[in-house]
């Protein structure tokens, strides 16, 4: 029993190094000279250990002279905070090279959320409120049936994560749209499984609201501004043989 | 490397100031003793579901849950009874975990020296250990190790639905 969040954890990596290994195939951050694994894996460590810290604050358990604790992630990690420390890893180790690296893991980092979260199937925490959906689970011996809530998000974050891995591969979207799209999918996800779920309190709903908001007004200025810079290119031609036949 | 040092010491000072309790360990009354039969009783009469936790002040795993235990006894007091029963443990170090991790929660907190009630129970000797029960004594879920949220929202989301 013990173990089984650590079998989450392994589902989560498991799913982020396949991502990897099959985008690399098709030429995700090729020009990039980091290692996209070593940066994802030291993202994860760091966000966990902050998420874990400010867990233990917001519980009123000193860190300092509770050390022992730290490393028993199953008390809480605070979402938010351990989404922001990953996300600034990531920019911090890609230096220059930034926002390639995040783009580069982008669709990784969705199916690791999507393995994470699908691991609940070895914690028996993937049910969340009453339901009497035909395809609702109930826990062995309890009549009240519910939304299976965790499978849920992990399928919305596979679908999400293989859909911004093939507009890398064909769209060729601008720096940096990978990456929003993906913040914009995480926070999107997490804001409609959220009312489905069990929980103490109340979510962290405005990380997810920022993070939605966030990736979707980036993407958007990052498409405008491919388009707008794209037209005038594309409008070259046609004006030629106007110029042409000037006076 | 100096700014990394101020920023440590800066994350260590901060970090101090926070956490901790403001209950003095005098103010914790002692801990009634219970038996197993005694438990079994306590449960069978209780018109409310019941949350039993079983801890120990050296369990280190019990600290991590105790502020989750503590929120819930906050948030489902009136509907949901919480039990904390302190196991192979002494009255000070009992009291000490409790003004530190449970300082002002709706808890029923009792003494178990030898550890007997979590076997009466049906349960076994590791700690912790987290029982769900349906009114009047009615096992529902046995949880062992630390419970976190989800889990503890799940099945306290069982017992309410078995009260009606």
């Amino acid at each position: 029993m013990e173990f089984s969040l650590l079998f989450a954890a392994l589902m989560g990596m498991l799913a982020m190094w396949a991502m990897l290994w099959w985008e690399a195939k098709r030429g995700n951050a090729a020009d990039c000279a980091r290692n996209l694994w070593d940066v994802a894996l030291t993202a994860a460590v760091a966000g966990l250990f902050v998420g874990r810290l400010a867990a233990m604050l917001g519980d009123g358990v000193n860190p300092l002279t509770n050390p022992k604790d730290i490393i028993i992630i199953r008390g809480g990690v605070a979402t938010g905070w351990a989404a922001l420390t990953a996300v600034v890893t990531v920019l911090v180790m890609g230096g220059k090279e930034r926002w390639i690296v995040a783009d580069g893991l982008s669709a990784a980092a969705l199916a690791g959320l999507a393995g994470w979260h699908s691991g609940c199937l070895a914690r028996d925490a993937c049910l969340g409120t009453a339901s009497d959906l035909p395809w609702a689970l109930a826990q062995e011996g309890s009549a009240v049936t519910r939304h299976p809530v965790e499978l849920y998000a992990a399928v919305l974050l596979a679908i999400g994560a293989f859909g911004l891995a093939a507009w890398k591969a064909r769209g060729r979207p601008p720096l940096g749209a990978p990456s929003a799209a993906a913040l914009a999918i995480a926070g999107g996800v997490r804001l409609v499984t959220e009312p489905m779920r069990l929980a103490l309190s109340v979510g962290p709903t405005l990380w997810y609201w920022a993070a939605f908001l966030m990736g979707t007004v980036t993407l958007i200025i990052l498409l405008w501004r491919k388009r707008t810079q794209a037209a005038p290119v594309a409008a070259t031609p046609r004006a030629q043989p106007e110029n042409q036949a000037g006076p | 490397m100096r700014r990394f040092v101020i920023l440590i010491l800066v994350l260590s000072i901060v970090l101090a100031a926070c956490g901790g309790s403001d209950v003095d360990v005098s103010d914790v009354p002692e801990l009634p003793p219970v038996t197993g039969d005694e438990m079994m009783a306590i449960l069978a009469a209780s018109e409310e579901p019941v949350v039993l936790n079983v801890w120990a002040s050296w369990c280190i795993p019990c600290r991590s849950e105790a502020p989750l235990l503590e929120r819930a006894a906050e948030q489902f007091a009136g509907e949901v009874t919480f039990i904390g029963v302190n196991v192979r443990d002494g009255q000070s170090g009992a009291r000490e975990f409790i003004a530190e991790f449970f300082p002002d929660a709706p808890i029923d907190h009792y003494l178990d020296r030898p550890g007997d009630v979590p076997i009466a129970l049906g349960g076994n000797t590791g700690v912790p250990l987290t029982f769900f029960y349906a009114p009047h004594g009615e096992l529902v879920q046995l949880h062992s190790g630390v419970i976190d949220e989800r889990t503890l929202a799940l099945q306290i989301d069982e017992i309410l639905a078995r009260t009606g």
